[in-house]
Formats: structure tokens, sequence, C-alpha cells
């Protein structure tokens, strides 16, 4: 059973060439996605999406799903923020609470799933509910600017030198991103948290026969995704000027499909946070670039969800012609 | 020959309705290969899960090193150094074969895992057993034969002392297999103790020195395997007093037609080149193994799994044979063939739903009203059929999950007679059912037979094979191995039969 | 308990069905007395209520013949808006009649039927991927069929289309109510007395065994979630004739609510066990809840939350249940 091992079975090449693609026909066909300026905005917009695509690969790894990431980052953002504006609590605790929010939701998931064996669907589709109505009981909220006090947490994610319209940013924040993606990759491959999230994946009954704490492990994968919905939120809050109570349904297509591009797969097994990279950079390539070449934004939706489906379908192929 | 390092003695386990070990004695040495034989039920794997912890003996001991044990779990029988390899692997596919093998204790180096060290361990182990399989590649990209391979390192790498067997050999080449004896010889000279659960008699002579044999659940005794021979075994091994007839000759007319003709019939490993008759009225017996590739066939048959190849013939309403395309059951259903799951829980019944509405599932478009489903009708072909069953239930609108294993049969057994199929499979239709509704199925099948109806009947049990059969087709991994009338059948030609293996 | 149980009348709807009528006429009480003025104003809230099981009901009798097969859609709320959406735009902006584009909705709803059963059925796509994907296609077809902008259905002092108001209320008369009742007796019909319905049923609770009795699954399967669309569309036009203006953008909410209202009045989400009257008896339900949320004060944030919690709670209970039996 020798398959040529051609660099093109691997997903992610395939998903970074589409990137690629992307990239130059929007530089081709359109003067305004050239400048600076655009590359920022977009990068500015990738950064939730990729820690939220971060987050749920593990989930998905073992063929679960998490609904909640869109609305709860919106919510633990919202719930920050009115901490900030009406409590004065200084925006490092706010941004502690945004993660600790994102685990203790992840915690709930994760024990109706990999305790109480709700279908994770169900269970992660009445926490997005949950989560969206907490938000909303919130008002609209920004988090600080960057020049008011506080300001100072929008530097993680793009460093400005100089004052007006002549600064010069530069968007550090994708850096971070970067590193986090490897970091996550080595505990993906690398540590025992990871090997068993595969595991799981990919024959939970097989984990559990030798020994290992399945149900521990399960759970977990949930909380490390809510702990990065929890990140996610803070970067949605330094790009979005003010966090709408209500929004966030929808967000977490961009992110679950990112990761599906990027090669998981559907029926469970395995993963990347590399291929999750690189498959919500297409996502997010599409979404923000589309505009540039005269696309609707509402056909961002229509496209993102048939790319979901397109992705998953291909994998499926897939299984179908080894077997 | 050493020591004893392991002993089961008057080990007693019943389930509800089977008693499924009666009394049963094994004896482990030290530096020995010790033979685990019997027909499908006699024992051997519920005797090996109750000493691996899997089940919890009713009575009995077990004596380890010299002190009474009784192991929890799998996990327990490992750390103690008792490790079975089975025949279902336990394998995580999409890891590689080094992270299955230390799954659950991974060396660790600095945060993470050391998996350099893993796969360093790992190609110790198999250049110690002679095995070529490279460590980093994904387990389920390698053949079942060297996924196995891995499943004895794994149990090596336990630091085991019994290593117990499990059909080892089912699905493994020519060369893993002497390969694999190689490594047996290699352990047994390093004083372990070795169970070798098989049927194949020619390994057996080759490879084991003593034979235990198990039959229904009883301990038979225990021979020498250099000073038996094959026929020794088969006597232990099926050497039962039949209380019931035998039948002695075929019931179907010579000139019977032929109603199925398989041809060539290929769908994998599990069935490979199959060819049979089946003629009108004849009751034809699969026997076999397990593993042998019987319910392979039936389903490639039926249509449920796909096939590569090889013709199905039907007779028609001609009375002439036509070749037809199953690819379906549904193919099947209309060609007028029935097909009886082996497991029908999983695959006969719908336990959540009533007998009513199981008895009429294969033919629901022959109880409507116009778009609607005709209930009385349907009622009343149920009760007529759980009276001629004798299905034990207070109505036919009693939902199935609240019957008895024998009576769900039953109703899975009505589901075909209500589509009155011509050619009826039934795979191990007794499977689980006591004395009393056996007879009644027995009773059943001989009159649809009488009527002109056709039936393939796949049994393990030899009793059963030799009562109901005109005929009988023996298949041994994947190949069809041989075929007996009923009148030279005996148990010991069909055990000949089903222990060879045509390489 | 016992001798209640093997009432014939109890038998024949269900226990839970009995618990679930007590339960909401308990909390029609509880707000009557705890919420100022809700009896006071009775007939309003009666009539709010009304208006929201006739939409959500129809989303939750389609859910249901989904969840019966086991599988899960809840791209049924965007899916409904699209529908009212770009019927809407072609009533307003391109002047079609009426009639067509009550039909067109309906048909609407009926190709994204046709889109999630083939994906679920013959192609093997899980049904909570398609679910995501459908619920951002049709809210993204839905924002650009009508250049993003709200549609407003006919009122009743519409000259010309007056009489669509009708089919929610007439004069007082409820008849938006009969329609839904009407409707949930051929659901019923459809799924307890007809083949597909019984296919439906049977495959949710062990497609394999279905399919080695001879039945062509996937066909059945995709009937289910074709079923849905064609009730979603429907839902559609209850919901403008009941509230008249769709705005792009969302509809997020009903899924939760549909599905709470089907899981709670009995249908399993481990699929093969549904029960139409349960569905209706849930949808009032979870209707008299959010108005009567609404009445206390409290806001559509708080809705969510309840809802969630209900869903969570039912299909907990429903999976213990199904466990503790097999």
């Amino acid at each position: 059973m020798n398959k040529k091992k051609s660099i093109f079975n691997d997903q992610r090449v395939i998903a970074a060439l589409v990137a690629i693609a992307l990239i130059i026909v929007y530089m081709i066909f359109s003067k305004e996605f050239r400048k600076y300026s655009s590359i920022l905005s977009m990068l500015d917009f990738s950064y939730y999406t990729l820690l939220m695509a971060f987050g749920v690969t593990f989930p998905l790894i073992t063929a679960g799903v998490d609904l909640s990431i869109g609305t709860g980052m919106v919510c633990y953002a919202l719930v920050g923020g009115t901490l900030i504006r009406n409590n004065n609590v200084p925006v490092a605790v706010a941004m502690l609470v945004c993660i600790l929010m994102g685990c203790a939701v992840g915690l709930l998931n994760g024990v109706l799933v990999g305790v109480m064996g709700l279908a994770p669907f169900i269970a992660t589709l009445s926490t997005c509910m949950i989560t969206r109505g907490i938000g909303s009981m919130c008002n609209a909220t920004p988090w600080p600017t960057l020049k008011q006090p506080g300001g100072w947490f929008h530097s993680i994610f793009k460093l400005t030198f100089g004052q007006g319209r002549g600064a010069t940013k530069f968007p550090i924040g994708f850096i971070l991103v970067i590193i986090i993606m490897f970091v996550m990759e080595f505990i993906l491959f690398h540590t025992k948290f990871g090997r068993y999230t595969l595991a799981i994946g990919s024959n939970k009954e097989a984990t559990r026969l030798s020994g290992i704490n399945v149900k521990f492990y399960h759970v977990m994968v949930y909380v490390v995704c809510g702990f990065f919905a929890g990140l996610a939120a803070i970067a949605y809050a330094a790009v979005v000027p003010t966090v709408q109570p209500g929004t966030g349904a929808g967000l977490e297509l961009d992110a679950i499909g990112g990761v599906f591009v990027g090669g998981v797969y559907a029926t469970g097994g395995y993963g990347s946070i590399i291929g999750s990279f690189i498959g919500t950079m297409v996502i997010v390539l599409l979404k923000t670039g589309l505009p540039y070449i005269g696309l609707q934004a509402n056909w961002q939706q229509i496209i993102t969800g048939a790319v979901l489906i397109i992705a998953v379908l291909i994998d499926i192929m897939k299984k179908k012609r080894i077997q | 020959m050493g020591e004893v390092i392991l002993t089961m003695k008057g080990i007693d386990k019943s389930f509800p309705g089977v008693h499924a070990l009666d009394h049963v004695d094994l004896e482990v040495r030290k530096g020995e290969v010790l033979a685990l034989m019997g027909e499908n039920g006699a024992g051997k794997s519920t005797l090996m899960k109750v000493l691996t912890g899997i089940y919890k003996k009713d009575s009995g001991t077990i004596t380890y090193e010299g002190k009474e044990v009784e192991f929890k779990n799998t996990r327990e029988a490992q750390e103690n150094g008792v490790v079975i390899v089975h025949q279902e692997l336990n394998m995580v596919g999409d890891l590689t074969v080094a992270q299955n093998i230390f799954i659950g204790r991974e060396p660790k180096k600095g945060l993470g895992i050391d998996d350099r060290k893993m796969i360093k361990d790992s190609q110790a182990l198999f250049d110690q057993l002679h095995i070529d399989i490279d460590p980093k590649q994904k387990m389920k990209e390698l053949t079942v034969g060297k996924q196995q391979m891995c499943e004895i390192a794994k149990a090596i790498s336990h630091k085991a002392k019994v290593i117990i067997f499990d059909e080892p050999s089912a699905a493994l080449t020519e060369k893993e297999i002497e390969d694999l004896f190689v490594i047996i010889r290699d352990l047994r000279d390093k004083q372990l103790g070795i169970v070798y659960i098989s049927h194949r008699m020619d390994e057996i002579k080759v490879i084991t020195d003593r034979v235990t044999v198990m039959r229904d659940g009883t301990y038979v005794g225990t021979l020498i395997t250099k000073d038996s021979t094959k026929e020794d075994i088969i006597n232990m091994m099926v050497g039962r007093v039949i209380y019931e007839d035998p039948k002695t000759h075929s019931m179907v007319p010579k000139d019977a037609p032929v109603v199925l003709k398989v041809e060539n019939l290929n769908a994998g490993r599990m069935v490979q080149n199959v060819s049979f008759e089946l003629r009108k009225g004849e009751i034809l017996g699969f026997s076999g193994l397990m593993g042998a590739g019987r319910t392979e066939t039936a389903r490639a048959i039926f249509g449920a799994d796909p096939k590569t190849g090889g013709r199905i013939s039907i007779m028609g309403k001609d009375g002439q044979l036509h070749e037809v395309q199953i690819r379906t059951p549904q193919d099947a259903v209309k060609a007028g063939i029935g097909y009886l799951s082996e497991d029908r829980k999983r695959y006969g019944i719908i336990v959540e739903k009533t007998i009513t509405e199981n008895s009429t599932l294969a033919c629901l478009e022959n109880y409507m009203n116009g778009p609607f489903i005709n209930k009385a009708a349907e009622k009343k072909i149920a009760e007529k059929y759980v009276k001629e069953l004798a299905t034990k239930t207070p109505s036919a609108d009693e939902m199935v999950v609240n019957l008895s294993g024998g009576n769900q049969q039953k109703v899975v057994i009505a589901k075909w007679l209500v589509k009155d199929c011509d050619i009826l499979i039934f795979d191990e239709p007794t499977r689980g059912i006591d004395v009393g509704a056996k007879n009644e199925i027995y009773k059943l099948m001989n009159r649809l037979a009488s009527e002109g109806k056709s039936i393939i009947m796949i049994s393990s049990e030899m009793t059963e094979i030799l009562r109901m059969s005109d005929r009988i087709v023996v298949m041994c991994e994947g190949q069809k191995t041989g075929e007996i009338g009923i009148e030279e059948a005996t148990q010991e030609a069909i055990m000949n039969l089903a222990t060879r293996n045509i390489d | 308990m016992e001798k209640l149980k093997q009432n014939p009348i109890v038998k024949k709807i269900g226990l839970n069905r009995i618990i679930l009528v007590g339960v909401l006429i308990l909390m029609y009480i509880v707000f009557c007395i705890g919420i100022k003025g809700f009896a006071a104003t009775g007939l309003d809230h009666i009539r709010n209520t009304l208006n929201y099981v006739y939409f959500l009901g129809f989303l939750s009798l389609g859910v249901t013949f989904v969840i019966a097969t086991g599988g899960i859609d809840f791209s049924i709320g965007p899916v409904m808006f699209c529908c009212a959406l770009m019927a809407g735009y072609c009533l307003n902006s391109y002047k079609w009649p009426l009639i067509p584009c009550m039909i067109f909705a309906v048909v609407i709803g009926t190709l994204f039927g046709i889109f999630n059963g083939w994906l679920v059925a013959y192609m093997s796509v899980p049904p909570f991927i398609v679910s995501m994907a459908s619920m951002n296609i049709a809210k993204g077809i839905a924002a650009v069929f009508t250049k993003v902008q709200s549609q407003s259905w006919p009122q009743s002092k519409d000259p010309v289309n007056g009489w669509f108001r009708n089919i929610v209320s007439y004069k007082g008369f409820p008849t938006g109510l009969v329609v839904f009742l009407i409707a949930a007796v051929l659901c019923g019909i459809l799924l307890y007395n007809t083949r597909p319905g019984r296919y439906i049923l049977c495959l949710g609770s062990n497609r394999e065994a279905v399919r080695l009795s001879g039945v062509n699954t996937k066909k059945y399967e995709m009937l289910a979630y074709v079923m849905c669309g064609l009730l979603t569309g429907i839902a559609a036009l209850f919901f403008v004739a009941a509230y008249t203006t769709v705005q792009p953008g969302y509809g997020d909410q009903y899924n939760n609510e549909a599905i709470a209202g089907c899981v709670m009045g009995g249908t399993s989400m481990v699929g093969g066990l549904a029960s139409i009257l349960g569905t209706v008896i849930g949808v009032t339900i979870i209707s008299l809840l959010q108005e009567g949320i609404l009445a206390f004060g409290l806001g559509k944030d708080f809705q969510l939350i309840v809802t969630g919690i209900i869903v969570i709670v039912a299909v907990y209970a429903d999976v213990s249940a199904r466990r503790r039996k097999n």
C-alpha cells in the first residue's frame, strides 16, 4: 500500500496555494488591495478568527465541534468592556476576565459533551444561545482606544509609531499569532494532551482500553477551545470600534470553515494548527478581499458556506477512494 | 518444559441463559507454547476474558506466579505481565506505530513527549523480534498482518510473562507467520508462558508443545502435541453425543432445479472465488470456523457489502436462471432474497418499534390502503406469524426490546416470511436461543423447505448443521474448501475441511 | 402512579405529553399571578403567543422530521428569513402578485431542504456541517437578493393584498391556529400512517437494519430534510403575516427554540422517536415562555439564555432515558 508521497497529498499545501493564488488575483485586479493600509486592515480582522480557529481545531479533531466560540467571543468582549467602562476595572484584569470566562464556558461545554454525553453540536448550540443572551444583557461598549488610558492593549496587536495620519503601524499581532501557532502545533503533536486528543478522535474506545482517562482529556479539549475564544475576545475588542451585543453568530463559521480547509478530518483523528492557520487565512482572504474586487460583502457568507461544504466533501471523497 | 506459571482451576462463568464456562481448567508452564483449541462457542475467548479481567468469574481460582489473583481489568493484567494479543486490534489508526506501542506511557523530554526515544525503542523491539516495520508509519497504513505484529511488539514491551495469542495467524501472510513463529520460539526460550489459540492444525503441530481442548464450555483434556495426531485433536473437539438425530439423507429430489447460482464471488479477503449452487427446496448448510467468510459471502450476495467480482443468477418465473445485478439490499429483496443477520440486535430488528412494525418492514408496500398504511392488515399478518412461530408476547403491539432473544429472532424471521422470499439466508439463526425455541425454528425451516423455499443456513453449531442440512458447504478463511452431501457428512469430515487452509 | 400509566387514554397520548400540558397551564397561572397585569391584558398575551406559535410551530414540525432520522437542521431560522425576504422582494420590487410570492417562499424553503437532504443522505456530510453552511448561505443569499433591504409584507389596510393577514387571524378568529393544527395533524398522519413516515422513524432508530430490509434509506432520509424545508417555507409566510417586516441577518434564535419545542415534546435527538403532539405542546410552552419573559420586562437576552438551558436539560433527559432503556 505504498502511496506516492506527493507533497500535494498534504491539504495544507493546497490551501496555501489557494491563499497565494487569491493574493495574486487581488493584487492584480485591485489597486486598493496593494496598499499597505489595506493589508494592515485585513490582518487586523484575521487575529480573532485565527485564534478561534486554533482553539476549535481541538474539538474538531475529536469529531466534535464548538459552535459557541463566535457568540462567546463577543460575549466576553462585551462583559470585559462593561467592566472597564462601568466598574473602572483595569484593562489587564478585563483581559483576564475574558480568558477566564472562555475557560468557564469551555468547561461547561466539555462536561456536557465529555461527561454527560450530549452531542457536541446541540450542547454547544445551546451554550451559543446562552452566551449570546448574556452578551445581549450588556450595552454596546467600546474598549479604550489607543490614545485613551488602558489603550495599551492595542499595541499587542499593532505597534504605532508617531502620531496622526503619518503614523507608521506595524502588525506585530501577526507575529504573535504565528508564534502561538507554532506553540500549539507543538502541543498538538508533542505533548500528551495533543496526542490523546488525536487518539480520542481516531478511536475513542481503543484509547480508553489503553488505560487513558478519556473523559478528562475530552473535557480539556473544550476548555482549551474556550480559552482561545477568550483570547479571541481580546483581539476582537482591539479591532472592532464598538462591540455590539447580538452579533457574533456566523463568526464561528469562518473559524470552523478555516480548520476544515486546513485539512482536519471530518470524522476526526487528524488536524494541524498550521493547517488551521493556512485554511483560516484562505477564509479571511475571501472574506476581506472579495470587496476589493467588487464582490459585495454578503457574498462572503455564501462563499464561506460553500467553501466549508466543498472542503468537507473533498475530505469525504478522499476517504471513500481509499476504502 | 518448565514450572507452572499460571493455573486456572474450576473456572465457572454464566451469562443469562448461557453457561459459558463449566469448571474449566488450564495450566500454562514457563518456556512452553500451549495451544488452546475448540470450536466456535467452546469458550476459549470467554476463558481468556475471565483471565484478563474483562469478565468476572463466578467461581474457581486463578493462580499466577504462586499467588492467587483476580485481575480487575486488562490494564491490571498487563501491569502484572499477563498480556493478550487480540484478534480485534486495539490500535489508534491515525497515530504512528511507535505512538501506539507506547500509548499511555509516553517518555518525557522537556515539556513534551520524547518521540525520538519512542521510535528508537520501537525499532529496538522490532529488531529484537526481526520484524520489518517502520515505527514512523501511521498505523492505518499498515496491513492487518503488520498491525498485528505491532500489537505483539506492544505486548512484549509490557515485559509480559504470559502472552496469549488469539488467532494470530488469521491475517498474516506465510512469510509473516514464519516470522511470528521465530518470535514465539524466541519468547519461549526466554521462559515466557505462551497460550496459542488457533484452529490451524498444521501450525499447532509446528509451534506448540501441548494442546488443551475445550468443548461446549467444558475442559476436555490436554495432549502432548508431538505425540498426537490431527484426528485425536479433532475427536476431542467434536466428540460429543448428538442427541438429536442428524439428517440421514437429503430431502431434495435429484431433479430439483437450481434457484441460485453464485459464480466466482469476490469481496475482499474474506470472500475469494466462492462458487456454489442452491436448489429448490434445499437447506444448504454453510459450515466453518469464525473468520471463515460465511457471513461476508452472504452479505456480498445480499448486496449489503460491495463485491469486486462474481456472477449471481436467480431462477426467474420462467424456471430459467437469469443473471441479476445486486448492488444494494434493495436489489436483493426485489430479487426474492431475504437475509437474517448474525447480529439481530444491530442489523435485524428495530428495538424501539413494535412487532407489527418490524414484521412488515421488508414489504410495507403490500400493506397499504392508498397512500396510507393499512394498520389493520399489518396487525393481522403480524399476529398470524406471532401465532405460527409461537412468539411469546402479550400482543403484536409489544415493543421488540421487551422480548427475549429467541423471540426477537422470531420477529426477524417473521419479517422475511411476511415478504414471502423464495431464497432465505439464515445467518446463525438459533444463536442465543433456548432449546425449545430452537426446535420451533428447525420445524419452521423444514416446513419452508418442503413448501419449495430454498434456504442457506450459516451455522457454527455442528449438531445444527448435521441435523438440518441437505448438503453442506464448508469455508475456511475466505475460500470454499469443500462440499459434502448429508449422507457422507460427519463432524470430523466437516472439521477437516474447516481447518484446511488452501494457500 | 403505575395505575395512572396503565390508563388507556394516558397510554395513547403519552404521560409526557400530559405532564407538558400541565406545565403549560401551570405556567400560565404563574404568569397571571406573578406578572402584574398579565391576566388583565390576557387576550393580548394570548394573541401574541399564538402569533409566535404559528411560525415557530411550522419550524418545529419541520425539524421534527429531521430529528426523527437522527439528524439535525439548525439552518431553519435563517432559511425562513431567506424565504420571507426573497419572496418579499419579489412582491415589493418586482411587483409580483401576492399568491405567486407565497408559493415562491415555500419553494425556496423546499430547495434548501433538497440541498441539505442531498448533502446529508447522499454525500454523507455530517448534518451539523451542512446546517452551518446552509445557515450562512441562506443569510448571504437573502442579503444579496434583497440588496440588504428589509422587506415588508402586506398589512390589513392594504387595498389589494390586505387579505394576507387573514391567514393569521380573521376578525379576531385565530385562523392561523386552525391552519397550524390541520398542518400538525397532516404531519402526524404522514409520520405515523404512511410509508415514508414509517421508514423515517425506523431509519432514525436503526438505519442499518432498515437498509438490510431492502429499503432505500437514502431516499427517505433526504425526504425528511425536504419536508423540513417545505415547512420552513410555510413558516416564513406565517412569520410575515404576523410581524409584517423581515430584516436580513437574523433568525438564529428561532433555531434553538424550534429544536427546544421538539425535544421537550418527546422527539428524541438520538433518532427514531417523534411526537407531533409533543412538538405542538412544546412549541406552545416555548412561545408562552417567551411572551411571559417579555411581559416580565426582561429582554430577548433572557429568552436566549432560558431557551439554551431548556435545550440542554431536555436533551440530557432524553439521552439518559434512552440509555436507561437500552
